[in-house]
């Protein structure tokens, strides 16, 4: 604040600060993922009897990870920008399952190819997103609650459709490739899934779209003083949630070979804690995609390589150490964050008494 | 008269570096109505909030019934029989009118049974005591602005009030409710309460006071019995202060009108009947008390609350204003009141939020353009200098006038037809206003339309090349340029003077 007014020519660059780069969020997110890979790779990495590496440290294990990770992975994608405008969307998971419901009813019932059964479907998701976003934007509703009820809805709708027993396979190969087999080295729905990642990063971080998402977040009353297109910028965010979902759905289906009512339930937890644990604020205002990454890979590591330690292997208690880990990480992370403000809020403040804006007219 | 209930000596506030209230002197007998008068900001509410306990003063004594108070806590004034009617009721919207009473009256026995039959019956009196018509078992959420002030006045009365203070109480008041009140007062008079009542309204003041006190800036004026003065030495008294700031003055004659609205009203936003004209390079003053309608009006002009009367013309063109995307796009820009909240957004840098309305122009294919960003920002900086670490610094960590300034920057960045400033040198320090001053005078001069709402007197009488006067939701009169100030105030205050 005490610079002089008059600009100097360096200013037209934006300075770097490495010490504010190499402690920001994502960063020290990174120095836990690298931790917990190598951990996982020297305690989870063992040598079976025929002499062949098995267990966390084998190539075969990281394309595991990253297969399993995208489902999760798409739907936190999804929810970045819903939190980053200070809202939540709590039916990604439900509608992971209706829309694998319906790709599948599509198909086996309706007699569709699959190309015309996947774009429906992609249309059925953004549909289902713009429902959320009616009733978020044009009746002002709480996200929280209005999300909470479609999170019934569309998995109430999917048990409706298939009577709770009804479960589609058979799927021709062709689409079993997307989710099974690999391409170009990586697990096939890697592939959608960095796209995706790298089109919602465009959006975030390189458009005017993520402007608003953020501006919404922080003020929304300023957003709107500011002439930006509130109610339609929300309303966007609710809808590519839905799509997003839909393709989702489209791989789970393709990676599990079937689509059942259940599909995705309790995706939408693991997914929102992926977002929170990779900096995004739940207030709104704050967040990055390459965060939310970080956030999915971290939790994904954490789940798979546990289940390679001989302990949790003898117990076989790799799901509740995983939940209980996350669980763990994710507090730690959110009180990191706030820890510097609290701390700063600790020491002693003189001449700041609690009446400090001063309110002469009435 | 008898001994006074409650007497003020020099008592002194001061919110940071403001001085809110300089040694103010004041007393108030049994018996007594005694009206507080002032222009916003002279010290009226901060003194309330110091006799109600609300804020404690910096300095000087507080006596009540001739004993002499120290730390004075919402609850021991309560204790002390001081009762106070704020202009928006603080009442529990979703309780009924007799809960809310209990809630009030009954503090000290919360563990008690709750005798539903006495609660009713104790607000059922209290009501009918002021002769208001209402069901106890009414929830608050129910009734009118006017009726829930009635509660709060029974509130008083039941809690055994001697010090009753009224905060414009008249001001959401038909004709019919404002002869209740004034029943009311009257009563609580021959009960020997004292009332202290603040009020815009001169003819009020004088069919209902029995003394007045006028203060400006702070500072008592002085105390007179009502028959000792009349409207136009109020008036002198509100406003008798010296112009001392030099106002650039304009140098060019305005041009063609830009904005024209005729009859333009909205029934939510209680504005109606507004008719005038802005021309290019005119500086067009809104003058007129709090709640006046003038914020009301400018929200209507940006689109906030549409219009559902009346006509608005821009540059010939008549437009219909929906969302402020609508005045945004047909070149309005508004440049709010509350600057914290609505005009800049404080955890974001300085870069985003002057490109923030000019998204579409700037960054035609939605694409981020951070290059064009930054010199668009950096001139602003310079032209408006700006005291900032530069572009990247957050809103949060400029000056009060210099977050003003970025607030003015995102809207010159629309290049708009007519700018709107409400309140525009609000708590912002004297340097920092003079060098607004200066910028809205230059931007008038190169040809905008400004429409600048300010409830600071000087400011608007010294900046305006005509001064619109609004009271009770529309346009009073307009008075010309270097208008005295008397003639501007009495117009506010909605008489001929």
């Amino acid at each position: 604040m005490s610079t002089a007014a008059h600009a100097p020519a360096s200013y037209l660059r934006p300075r770097r600060d490495w010490r504010a780069l190499l402690t920001r969020h994502e960063m020290l997110l990174l120095y836990v993922l690298i931790a917990e890979w190598l951990f996982f790779y020297f305690a989870g990495t063992s040598t079976n009897r025929r002499g062949v590496i098995v267990g966390f440290g084998t190539w075969d294990r990281q394309f595991d990870i990253l297969r399993h990770s995208c489902e999760i992975g798409l739907l936190a994608l999804a929810l970045t920008p819903v939190i980053i405008t200070a809202g939540i969307d709590l039916s990604v998971g439900s509608l992971l399952g209706l829309c694998a419901i319906l790709f599948g009813k599509l198909w086996h019932d309706g007699g569709l190819p699959i190309p015309v059964a996947m774009g429906l479907t992609l249309g059925i998701g953004a549909l289902a997103g713009a429902l959320n976003a009616i009733l978020i934007t044009a009746l002002r509703l709480p996200p929280l609650i209005v999300t909470l009820g479609t999170y019934s809805l569309f998995r109430g709708l999917a048990e409706a459709i298939t009577r709770g027993s009804i479960t589609y396979t058979d799927f021709p190969e062709k689409f079993l490739f997307i989710g099974q087999e690999r391409w170009l080295g990586l697990p096939t729905q890697a592939w959608v899934f960095f796209m995706v990642a790298l089109a919602m990063g465009l959006m975030l971080h390189r458009t005017t779209f993520g402007r608003a998402f953020r501006t919404i977040g922080l003020a929304p009353e300023g957003a709107r003083y500011a002439g930006l297109p509130v109610e339609r910028r929300l309303a966007l965010a609710y809808v590519l949630a839905g799509l997003i979902a839909a393709i989702a759905a489209i791989i789970y289906t393709a990676r599990l070979g079937q689509a059942k009512a259940d599909a995705g339930t309790g995706y939408e937890l693991f997914a929102i804690t992926a977002v929170v644990l990779g900096g995004t604020s739940i207030f709104g205002g704050k967040g990055t995609i390459l965060g939310t990454l970080l956030g999915v890979a971290a939790i994904a590591v954490l789940k798979n390589g546990l289940a390679c330690l001989p302990v949790v292997m003898r117990l076989n208690a790799a799901e509740e150490m995983s939940g209980l880990l996350t669980g763990a990480l994710l507090l730690v992370a959110l009180t990191a964050s706030v820890l510097p403000k609290i701390l700063s809020n600790l020491r002693p403040h003189r001449h700041t008494s609690a009446q400090s804006t001063p309110q002469l007219s009435q | 008269m008898s001994s006074p209930l409650l007497v003020l000596r020099q008592i002194v506030k001061n919110y940071g570096g403001v001085r809110a209230l300089r040694g103010v002197d004041f007393d108030l007998r049994a018996g007594e109505v005694h009206a507080l008068l002032g222009e916003n900001g002279a010290g009226k509410s901060t003194l309330i909030k110091i006799v109600t306990g609300a804020h404690s003063p910096d300095g000087g004594t507080i006596t009540v019934v001739g004993q002499r108070v120290v730390d004075l806590t919402p609850a021991t004034a309560r204790a002390l029989g001081i009762a106070c009617i704020y202009q928006q009721p603080a009442l529990f919207p979703d309780l009924t009118v007799a809960e809310n009473l209990a809630l009030r009256l009954d503090a000290t026995n919360m563990h008690a049974r709750i005798d539903w039959t006495a609660r009713r019956a104790r607000a059922t009196s209290l009501l009918s005591r002021i002769g208001a018509a209402i069901s106890p078992d009414t929830e608050v959420r129910a009734l009118s602005m006017p009726e829930q002030q009635l509660v709060e006045i029974a509130c008083a009365l039941g809690s055994g009030a001697r010090i009753v203070i009224m905060d414009e109480p008249t001001a959401s008041l038909t004709q019919k409710e404002q002869r209740l009140l004034y029943a009311v007062v009257q009563d609580l008079r021959k009960n020997g309460v004292g009332v202290i009542y603040i009020s815009h309204r001169l003819e009020e003041i004088f069919a209902l006071a029995d003394r007045v006190t006028v203060l400006r800036d702070g500072q008592s004026v002085g105390t007179h019995a009502m028959g000792d003065i009349n409207e136009a030495g109020l008036i002198r008294l509100m406003v008798g202060r010296e112009v001392a700031q030099i106002y650039p003055a304009a140098q060019s004659a305005p041009g063609a009108s830009v904005l024209s609205i005729r009859g333009l009203g909205c029934k939510s936003s209680g504005v109606h009947d507004v008719s005038f004209d802005v021309r290019a390079g005119e500086i067009f003053g809104l003058g007129g008390l709090v709640g006046a309608g003038r914020t009301e009006l400018a929200r209507i002009l940006f689109g906030l609350t549409p219009a559902d009367s009346g006509q608005i013309t821009l540059a010939g063109k008549i437009l219909h204003l929906r969302s402020p995307q609508d005045a945004v796009a047909h070149g309005i820009a508004y440049v709010p009141e509350d600057r914290r909240r609505h005009g800049v957004v404080l955890d974001l840098p300085l870069a985003q939020n002057i490109t923030m309305a000019v998204h579409r122009r700037l960054f035609p294919k939605t694409w981020l353009r951070f290059g064009a960003e930054r010199v668009l920002t950096l001139n602003y900086i310079r032209d408006l200098a700006v005291k900032c670490a530069g572009p990247d610094a957050h809103g949060s960590s400029l000056s009060g006038g210099n977050q003003q300034k970025i607030a003015l920057a995102r809207w010159l960045a629309t290049q708009p037809k007519l700018l709107i400033l409400d309140e525009p040198t609000q708590g912002v320090d004297i340097g920092a206003k003079n060098e607004i001053h200066k910028i809205i005078r230059r931007l008038a001069q190169e040809g905008l339309a400004v429409i600048l709402i300010s409830s600071d007197l000087p400011e608007v009488i010294g900046m305006s090349d005509r001064i619109g006067v609004m009271a009770q939701g529309t346009l009073r009169t307009i008075l010309p340029s270097g208008s005295d100030p008397h003639t501007v105030m009495a117009a506010a205050l909605g008489t001929a003077a």
